[in-house]
């Protein structure tokens, strides 16, 4: 697995699941379970079984709340409002669907695939909330100054003041910082280290982020990397303690990356998953690596117990491979 | 292979060649017992502990081996250029000693300053073909800065190939 | 619940089957084969661990370690040529440790997707694990993937835990856990959360050896369709345990209507489907555990016998209690009457024992309580119990951190305290 997707891959078995079963044979359901970041969705059907309540809970729901999260998840699955409405909140939770299973069977196999599709990315969809709006935002200013000066004083003040938009989406310490500009998206990720070889493997990680594109992938966002130190765009607007460990990931989306559509769709889902993917292939590294060692370890001993008389015949020559009469190896310890 | 390490590794041979002579003995201090006499302090009976040596290659790289009548403690320090490899070696040896016990001459523990430390005793030589011990530890040296070296470029290359699969999706 | 914190994850490798989910919830999030499907691609053999190993080593450019695949996305995967399919778990333990970190990287990335940063984890191991296999899971859960904290928990005590939501169960974990899943059945004493190494027998008998006896009925009555998926369906479906074989035979005959079924194999290719007859296979299959003789030429013990060797095999003071508190735990262990009718041919050997010592001694036996305890949970009862156990408050209190482990080393993962009885 080289990237991680932006659906939830179990509430896209419960819906697709819940949509094939017979709603007579339908059992009670009451699962929780988890995603990226803190996210904790529970999905049941306690008050009647062809009622399947969807909840979601997401660490960073009060700041998404201020970049209208909720008005753009109710437009966002407003094509499905036939089977999936609103309803007042779960406790513990912060957004609750609930989807009516007795109709939504009846729908084509399209529209079925297409809702669970576009339920089990709830989690990618109210992360994007900010991002669609900051997006909205450089849209409206690439308008207003398509033909003004834009290295005059005044304007570069003004780009200057424009309000950054923060998710602290793993609490204070690791956040998004995203500032719209009349030529860009600058999208910043703080990002902390809790373990020491993490954090060298992230630093060469992230180094080659940066050079990726001055090597190979002329055409992609422009990425940079500062330690401890947070970039200038958002020195007013940081949170949270000044930690050695911590580091600063800037993104910077060009207007081809943000040509509305699908384009602008992927960018949202990949670059909200960026934490993830760093954070995953960091673990790959290190998995890999222990194959790696577990492998020079078996070498090593190889090397060692040659020199225990055992394995060596009467004129101090090794025996390597010992057979049976029928000429078979001896295969110890072979896993 | 570089010009140095040659000299280098053929120096650490013979010196091992010539420390690892030895023989039982009983400790002089707790009755019938037998205990490595490199490891104990021997303030008492210095004339059980041989001179150590240091056999160095540069400032980074270095073995240090401490002979006494019964048991040989051979200390290596591996080659670290950066943060990168220091960690490498750091977890490196941290795996291996973990599998101490199937090493049998591995110390569990390296020498302060050290990445990684054996300990020979008379009763590893009685069991064990001496020249094969001593290739054993010239060829661990050989293997571990290969290796080290090797895991370096992986991570480095991994670290491309991976900066770029998530970069390219955007376009 | 959101509001507590993330709930700690419960991974049960077997040797066939991984279950793996979130705590709290009363079943797994998924089951699926621990089986891993690498890429064989590059025209390297993988015949051989080593020379396996050292392909990877030449191709350390590449993605190669990412290439792979799990659980039933290995199986099918493993159709075409360019992977080749392996269990990494043995006879319930782990073998093949490269295999494995790489089957919970997945695990824990695409299927559970959570940050194990974040996470408190739960493991199991068969009983008599190695200490140093405890020590390389740590290193892989810690060092690897740094996870929160772990708690390594062995299968039977946890079978156990899970028992306790029978309305008969007295919560203990003092029992003798009869776990059966498809390859082997083991018969494990537990006392006070210990395993009682030296007393534990396994019995080669389970749930493919029944799907097998029925595939070979099924041939030998020359049905249309005879392959193990048939055999298997109607394994799930239709089999019981019955009290006496002899009745069983005579009701079959009496009321062939009620008792005689048909089995309806559906294909891929909707408008083909086959009927199937069954018959006494309904009872007989099950009755291998009782009669093994029927199935099985060089095995002959019965379960009951041997559950009963395993209680007199353990320490005299804690035998009564296990004979109070039997459990079930695995899928091959679901038949109906199953609990019953191991109650009851076990009440009668420990009975007929104590009649001979009472007329051996003449002294009147205050009797011995057989309790065999069925529950709901009984099929995936070792992931039950973990979930059971991980839900609580002090859980994490019984875990060793991230921090612990960087402290002390993988050494540390030894001796995990026992989890107290909840009330």
């Amino acid at each position: 697995m080289l990237q991680i997707e932006s659906s939830n891959l179990l509430l896209e078995k419960t819906i697709r699941e819940c949509l094939s079963t017979e709603i007579e044979s339908l059992k009670g359901i009451q699962r929780t379970f988890t995603d990226f970041d803190f996210t904790t969705y529970q999905v049941s059907n306690s008050t009647a079984k062809h009622l399947v309540v969807v909840s979601i809970y997401v660490k960073c729901w009060s700041d998404l709340v201020n970049y209208g999260v909720e008005e753009y998840l109710e437009a966002k699955y407003a094509k499905f409002n036939k089977v999936l409405q609103k309803i007042e909140t779960e406790a513990g939770y912060d957004f609750s669907f609930v989807l009516d299973l007795s109709v939504a069977q009846k729908e084509d196999v399209e529209f079925k695939e297409e809702l669970v599709s576009e339920l089990a990315n709830l989690k990618r969809n109210s992360i994007a909330a900010p991002f669609e709006k900051a997006f909205s935002r450089y849209d409206e200013l690439a308008e207003t100054y398509a033909n003004s000066n834009v290295y005059s004083e005044e304007v570069k003040q003004e780009l200057e003041n424009e309000s950054i938009l923060t998710i602290n989406y793993r609490g204070l310490d690791e956040s998004i910082y995203i500032k719209p500009s009349f030529d860009r998206v600058t999208v910043i990720f703080s990002t902390i280290f809790k373990d020491e070889t993490d954090k060298i493997f992230g630093r060469v990680f992230l180094q080659e982020f940066v050079d990726a594109r001055r090597r190979t992938v002329q055409t992609a966002p422009q990425v940079l990397y500062s330690h401890i130190e947070p970039p200038l765009d958002i020195r007013n607007v940081i949170q949270g303690r000044a930690d050695d460990n911590k580091g600063y990931v800037t993104f910077v989306l060009f207007p081809r990356h943000l040509v509305k559509g699908d384009r602008r769709q992927n960018c949202i889902s990949h670059i909200q998953f960026f934490r993830n993917y760093f954070h995953y292939h960091i673990k790959c590294a290190k998995a890999y690596m222990h194959s790696r060692m577990r492998f020079r370890v078996k070498e090593f001993l190889k090397v060692l117990n040659r020199a225990k008389p055992e394995n060596v015949d009467d004129e101090g020559k090794l025996i390597e491979n010992r057979k049976t009469a029928s000429g078979r190896r001896f295969e110890v310890g072979r896993g | 292979m570089s010009q140095s390490l040659k000299p280098y590794l053929t120096a650490v041979r013979s010196s091992l060649t010539a420390a690892i002579c030895l023989e039982d003995f009983s400790s002089q201090l707790v009755e019938r017992h037998n205990r490595p006499e490199i490891e104990v302090d021997n303030s008492h009976n210095p004339e059980l502990i041989l001179n150590p040596m240091v056999i160095a290659r540069n400032e980074n790289e270095k073995v240090l081996i401490e002979p006494s009548i019964n048991s040989v403690r051979v200390s290596i320090k591996i080659k670290q250029a950066d943060e990168i490899e220091q960690i490498l070696v750091h977890q490196f040896a941290r795996f291996l000693t973990s599998r101490a016990e199937n090493f049998f001459i591995l110390r569990r523990v390296p020498i302060k300053g050290y990445d990684i430390s054996f300990l020979v005793t008379n009763f590893h030589t009685e069991q064990m073909l001496k020249d094969k011990l001593v290739d054993f530890i010239i060829e661990f040296m050989e293997e571990v800065d290969k290796e080290i070296s090797e895991m370096k470029l992986f991570l480095n290359a991994r670290a491309r190939v991976i900066a770029e699969a998530y970069l390219t999706p955007f376009d | 619940m959101a509001s507590m914190g993330t709930p700690a994850v419960v991974m049960d490798n077997g040797t066939g089957l991984t279950k793996l989910g979130f705590a709290g919830n009363d079943s797994p999030s998924f089951i699926f084969p621990t089986a891993i499907a690498t890429s064989t691609l590059g025209g390297k053999s993988t015949k051989s661990s080593a020379s396996n190993s050292s392909s990877f080593l030449a191709s350390k450019r590449g993605l190669e370690d990412l290439d792979f695949f799990i659980g039933d996305e290995a199986l099918s995967a493993a159709n075409g040529s360019n992977y080749s399919l392996s269990y990494p778990v043995k006879h319930g333990q782990i073998e093949n440790w490269d295999h494995m970190e790489r089957f919970w990287e997945n695990s824990i990335f695409k299927y559970l997707r959570c940050e194990p940063e974040d996470h408190y984890f739960l493991m199991t191991e068969p009983p008599l694990n190695p200490p140093e296999n405890r020590e390389s899971t740590a290193e892989i859960m810690f060092e690897s993937f740094n996870c929160a904290g772990l708690y390594i928990a062995v299968q039977a005590v946890l079978a156990l835990a899970a028992s306790w939501t029978s309305s008969k169960a007295n919560r203990t974990l003092t029992g003798t856990v009869i776990d059966s899943g498809d390859g082997v059945t083991h018969v494990i004493p537990v006392a006070e959360g210990y395993v009682i190494g030296g007393a534990i027998k396994n019995i080669p008998l389970a749930g493919r050896d029944i799907t097998l006896f029925i595939q070979s009925i099924l041939r030998d009555r020359g049905e249309v369709d005879t392959t193990l998926q048939t055999a298997e369906k109607i394994k799930q479906q239709f089999c019981y345990v019955c009290p006496d074989i002899v009745k069983e035979f005579k009701k079959f005959d009496q009321y062939p209507e009620e008792k005689f079924a048909q089995y309806i194999v559906e294909y891929t290719d909707k408008n083909k489907t086959n009927t199937v007859d069954v018959g006494y296979e309904r009872f007989l299959a099950p009755e291998i555990f009782f009669n093994p003789e029927i199935a099985s030429s060089d095995y002959l013990t019965p379960l009951p016998t041997v559950v009963d060797q395993v209680i007199q095999a353990s320490p005299i003071d804690v035998r009564k209690n296990l004979y109070k508190n039997i459990v079930l735990s695995g899928g091959s262990t679901m038949f109906t009457s199953f609990g019953k009718r191991l109650q009851r041919d076990l009440k009668g050997l420990v009975d007929e024992r104590i009649q001979l010592s009472e007329r051996l001694t003449g002294n009147k036996s205050s009797g011995v309580k057989v309790e065999v305890i069925s529950h709901k949970k009984q099929r995936n009862a070792v992931w039950f119990g973990g979930s059971l156990l991980a839900q609580t408050p002090e859980f994490k209190s019984y875990c060793y951190t991230k921090q612990d482990y960087d402290e002390y080393g993988p050494s540390i993962v030894r001796n995990f305290s026992l989890f107290s009885v909840p009330s």
